[in-house]
């Protein structure tokens, strides 16, 4: 019996001819698309592109920061692409075929980015490179910008605020990921609660993921079941859970991240240590694309627009009375901090050991 | 204490729903490796479909459909198309990890995490503290001794298990291996179903994507570890809800002291050992030579 493939009535292909015709087809269709990007590069797409690394849908940082792409790119009218990269053994690929694609400016998120921007930086050096969230490289590159935030300056202001208006003493705080900048955030709030004073208590948990509103349900029940009242949350969209759980309980606080999150919880989101994302990359897209465009880094902390603690107005218009009106009270202590941190009269220890 | 035992409840429901949609699998002869993508399409169809129905039933009920639709999906690249049940399982767990993100895309115009106006009913003030879980907690031991009873008490679950274990003897008593698999899939694709409605709509009433976290593949852990019987996988499953439940527990008791991460992977720790305890009651290596292949001889 023949066991090769049949095509058609009468034609009837070897297995051995089946996989050789395979082969070739392949190999055609990767040499297309080698030349494809090349003819892309010729044509100069002006092409914006931006690699996150978490999930959007995060009513946070990724979302923040395709609304702002989306939003330059109507404004000054270019082309742009968003492109989800979940595993790091793909990222120079897809960072590779961006800048073969002619891509002008190439943004890309968080730490895990930086080793295939430094890898590809110098092979496309017309490409300008953003890295958001990311350490200075040494030594610099001249098309590349890192950009970093001190969040955690931010997070001690949240501490400060926590110890203040938290009635039990009791102050959470909850995380994606243990990493070196979040656990700089928690080692700030419990260096706030130290300086307040009054043997407040700062507990901290991480759940693992930054996509797992369940499991930040869970911990942040957890907390409140043992008195805890006030929440830092700094877990992406794992964020929602740990709101949820403060909206089944009175007087149930959480400080967030991202405005989109006071609809959450309008009466028991009090506050947020704002990293407004997009506005960072509003920023830097927009002097990448413009003529004075220079690689180096970025250091961003309070009174840049970018990071800030800020009282909920959702909170004051529907918070309890009593919260609302404590919050008020202790609000002047916090913008003082906040000056003596921006004027350097304050100085907040980054400390990244748990 | 009750608060440790609502936590239990809580993350353990989801699991052990899905737990049983594995065991039936399990039975049918079947690897499934698909449950993490039924799970978060029954997820994310729940909360969806309450969205835009305005009705908690209906988005369970649009789960059900597409969960079934998805196992019968699998069953046909598996009977039909003879495809290894491990890859078409990983492939079906991509298939609802994209396809839920690509539809609420679709749906939304954004990535967004959706938000339904209300969740599944709760027990209420008659059960006390307990009143805050979902009625789905109360439904489950019911499911539990239910699928115990399919699949040891009658003749289709005999047949099931027949089919699974030797299906040219299941044949030659007239039995069509193929056909029960098929049910076992589509029950499974309900129970799954379920357990991503209770996961997205029994406390939290959200979807986010990629939320199920590795859920359906500890369900599946959770089938090996209690030898897929429906009341010793479920053991298996609440297990796994004690250790999730201890790890935070110890998290917020023991964070100063020992690092957070080993507390994290503690529930990835005890499904390792807990699966390896298994193999070694019941002749691991044994099970290990026939692992993944469809026996239909």
């Amino acid at each position: 019996m023949s066991r090769g493939i049949r095509f058609g009535r009468n034609q009837t292909w070897s297995r051995r001819t089946f996989l050789k015709a395979s082969a070739g087809a392949a190999a055609l269709a990767g040499t297309g698309g080698l030349a494809l990007p090349n003819r892309a590069r010729a044509q100069g797409s002006g092409l914006v592109a931006l690699v996150h690394t978490q999930a959007a849908g995060d009513n946070g940082p990724i979302d923040s920061m395709i609304a702002s792409l989306k939003k330059l790119s109507e404004e000054q009218g270019f082309p742009i692409r968003t492109i989800y990269a979940q595993d790091s053994a793909t990222f120079p690929q897809i960072f590779g075929s961006l800048a073969d694609a002619g891509a002008e400016v190439i943004a890309g998120t968080f730490n895990e980015v930086a080793e295939p921007i430094k890898e590809l930086a110098p092979a496309y050096p017309d490409t300008k490179w953003i890295q958001i969230f990311g350490d200075p490289f040494d030594p610099p590159m001249p098309n590349v910008v890192t950009v970093s935030y001190d969040y955690y300056l931010g997070c001690y202001l949240s501490g400060l605020f926590a110890s203040r208006v938290s009635k039990t003493g009791k102050i959470g705080y909850i995380g994606g990921v243990s990493l070196p900048p979040l656990n700089a955030d928690l080692n700030a709030m419990k260096a706030a609660a130290a300086a307040a004073g009054g043997g407040q208590t700062v507990t901290g948990a991480f759940a693992g993921s930054f996509q797992d509103p369940a499991k930040g349900h869970e911990i942040a029940n957890q907390m409140y079941q043992d008195g805890i009242d006030y929440i830092q949350t700094d877990a992406a969209a794992t964020d929602t859970g740990i709101i949820q759980a403060a909206n089944e309980g009175e007087g149930r606080m959480v400080s967030a991240i991202s405005p989109e999150q006071y609809k959450l919880g309008p009466s028991t989101v009090i506050a947020l240590v704002a990293l407004d994302f997009g506005q960072s990359l509003y920023n830097e897209v927009t002097k990448a694309i413009g003529p004075d465009f220079q690689g180096g880094h970025l250091s961003t902390g309070l009174g840049t627009g970018v990071i800030d603690f800020l009282l909920s107005p959702v909170f004051e218009e529907q918070g309890p009375a009593d919260l609302v009106a404590k919050a008020k009270e202790v609000w002047p202590e916090i913008e003082e901090a906040r000056a003596g941190i921006i004027n350097g009269t304050l100085e907040v220890p980054f400390n990244t050991e748990l | 204490m009750d608060d440790t035992l609502i936590a239990i409840l809580r993350s353990g429901t989801p699991l052990i729903y899905v737990t049983l949609a594995g065991v039936l699998a399990q039975r049918a002869g079947i690897w499934h490796l698909g449950l993490e993508g039924l799970m978060i399409i029954g997820a994310c169809a729940a909360v969806v479909g309450t969205v835009q129905s305005g009705s908690v039933l209906v988005g369970l009920g649009i789960g059900i459909v597409l969960c079934v639709l998805a196992s019968a999906l699998l069953w046909f690249v598996i009977e039909k198309l003879r495809a290894n049940p491990i890859i078409a399982g990983l492939g079906l767990t991509g298939l609802g990890l994209g396809g839920t993100d690509l539809a609420v895309q679709a749906i939304y115009g954004s990535q967004a995490s959706v938000n339904a106006p209300f969740g599944l009913p709760r027990l209420g003030d008659a059960f006390g503290q307990y009143g805050v879980l979902s009625i789905l907690v109360l439904f489950m031991p019911l499911a539990v001794a239910g699928v115990w009873v399919l699949t040891r008490r009658t003749r289709w679950g005999l047949q099931l298990s027949a089919c699974g274990e030797h299906p040219f003897a299941a044949r030659s008593v007239g039995v069509n291996p193929a056909r029960m698999r098929l049910a076992a899939l589509c029950l499974g694709g309900v129970f799954c179903a379920i357990g991503g409605a209770e996961l997205s709509m029994g406390s939290l009433q959200i979807f986010a994507y990629g939320m199920t976290a590795g859920r359906g593949f500890m369900a599946f852990a959770a089938v090996i570890f209690g030898a897929a019987h429906p009341v010793g996988a479920t053991g298996a499953s609440l297990f796994f809800a004690i250790v999730g439940a201890l790890g935070i527990r110890a998290q917020l008791l023991f964070g100063e002291r020992v690092p957070h991460d080993l507390l994290l992977a503690l529930p990835y720790i005890a499904t390792v050992i807990g699966v390896w305890i298994s193999g070694k009651l019941r002749g691991g290596a044994k099970a290990a030579a026939t692992f993944g292949e469809l026996r239909d001889y």
